[in-house]
């Protein structure tokens, strides 16, 4: 068993070489924050990259899910949501690895992984949660986040100072008290609008993402899955500023492609670039910079 | 059609096990939808960062709101997060065995967990009371769940 788990995969036929390497990226890119698990798992996608016994080898990833899982169960329950899919990922590809039809097995785990993942984000968004249809979730966070803020500003029509003062507004009062003269609040149609089409725009992706993955797979089928998951990739991780989240999601994405689908496995790792330099290069806060008085 | 086998299927049977856990416990412990696995981040305003805990000690000749110290700032966090008696126990503890390195009497430690709401128009903003809990000193702490 453990001989097996040891044993690197073979390349014909099986996971594709650059998934492994994007996902070892990743664990570079955005280390764990516990010291005494970082160490391990930087090292091991350190030698993971340079090694091809130890990228290919289903012990390599079914260590590193079990660093990341562990990551999960100390600091519970404040770790971010793609952390605990970071761990799903790695068990997936450690145990695609170790089996007979890799490439298909990894496949088919990230298929599901993403199906489910977003129909999670779908439910919540649009069942579970009082505040997200009705639009007091984007608009809330368009004025308080300051991840946000500079695209509030510069999509949103708000000047510095009406953001302050809505940033006071939004603060709640302490228990009883009541202001003499109540804070000023101004919410221009631009930022209502803005709200709005992040609001619905973000669910009607999601959910195309989710239904696309879940349904069985037809030849048209495909097109559609990859054709949504790149664009949730692009338009969302132009603002939101998670890319660890959007550098699984591509990676998942790439390992779900067909060997022969060779624009969309380049187009997978244009966007993971793509997301890199989102979240280097601050476009929201120079725009607003230029723009904004 | 190919079936698909065990190992393709694990990852995401572990992934659902633990959003339907999450979704149990957000409605059951008040945990933030943000966080425990469920994916419902980005989908209500109910985060950590509008959650807050408060904290407030009482002795013989003695009753106030304490600061969170910084060596505390992570139990409040996940107190916050997580208002279950396990996290609020393991707060209440850490109050307890500072105000006790300071030489300041303690028999009970209170805490509230709090959130923002905000009112789907006009969105005012109003702090609700999550949970309360009192710990008195020497409690075995509650079991983790």
């Amino acid at each position: 068993m453990l001989a097996r788990l040891l044993r690197p995969a073979p390349d014909a036929d099986g996971v594709s070489d650059s998934v492994l390497t994007l996902t070892a990226i990743i664990l570079l890119l955005r280390p764990l924050d516990v010291w005494w698990l970082a160490p391990f798992v930087l090292a091991t996608a350190c030698l993971s990259l340079a090694l091809r016994s130890v990228r290919r080898a289903p012990f390599t990833w079914i260590l590193v899910a079990t660093l990341v899982a562990a990551r999960v169960v100390v600091v519970w329950p404040l770790s971010d949501n793609h952390i605990y899919l970071l761990a799903y990922w790695c068990l997936a590809i450690g145990l695609a690895l170790s089996s007979a039809a890799s490439a298909a097995t990894l496949s088919g785990s990230s298929r599901w992984l993403l199906g489910a993942s977003f129909a999670m984000a779908v439910l919540w968004k649009a069942v579970l949660s009082p505040d997200y249809t009705d639009g007091r979730f984007f608009r809330v966070t368009l004025l308080t986040d300051d991840r946000f803020a500079d695209a509030a500003l510069v999509f949103g029509g708000l000047s510095r100072d009406q953001m302050a003062a809505n940033r006071a507004y939004l603060e709640p009062l302490p228990e009883g008290a009541e202001l003499l003269d109540p804070l000023p609040f101004v919410e221009p149609p631009r930022l209502r609008v803005f709200a709005a089409a992040a609001t619905w725009g973000g669910l009607l992706i999601e959910t195309l993402v989710a239904v696309f993955f879940l349904l069985p797979t037809a030849p048209r089928l495909e097109l559609a899955r990859h054709a949504s998951l790149l664009a949730f990739c692009v338009a969302t991780y132009a603002l939101a500023p998670v890319a660890g989240f959007g550098w699984l999601l591509s990676t998942m994405g790439l390992a779900h492609c067909r060997p022969n689908h060779r624009w969309l496995r380049a187009a997978y790792l244009a966007v993971f670039v793509l997301i890199l330099l989102y979240t280097e290069f601050p476009w929201t806060a120079v725009l607003a910079d230029w723009t904004i008085r | 059609m190919r079936r698909p086998n065990l190992g393709e299927l694990l990852p995401v049977g572990l992934l659902l096990l633990v959003a339907g856990t999450q979704v149990i416990l957000t409605r059951t412990a008040a945990l933030s939808p943000w966080k425990g696995g469920g994916f419902g981040m980005f989908s209500t305003t109910d985060d950590g960062g509008r959650r807050r805990v408060r904290v407030f000690v009482s002795a013989p000749e003695r009753s106030e709101e304490v600061a969170i110290a910084p060596s505390l700032e992570d139990a409040a966090r996940r107190a916050a997060v997580l208002p279950a008696d396990y996290e609020l126990s393991r707060l209440a503890m850490g109050v307890v065995a500072r105000e006790r390195r300071y030489a300041r009497p303690v028999e009970t430690v209170r805490i509230e967990a709090w959130r923002i709401d905000y009112t789907p128009d006009t969105l005012a903003a109003t702090s609700r009371l999550l949970r309360q809990y009192v710990y008195r000193v020497g409690t075995p702490a509650p079991p983790r769940p």
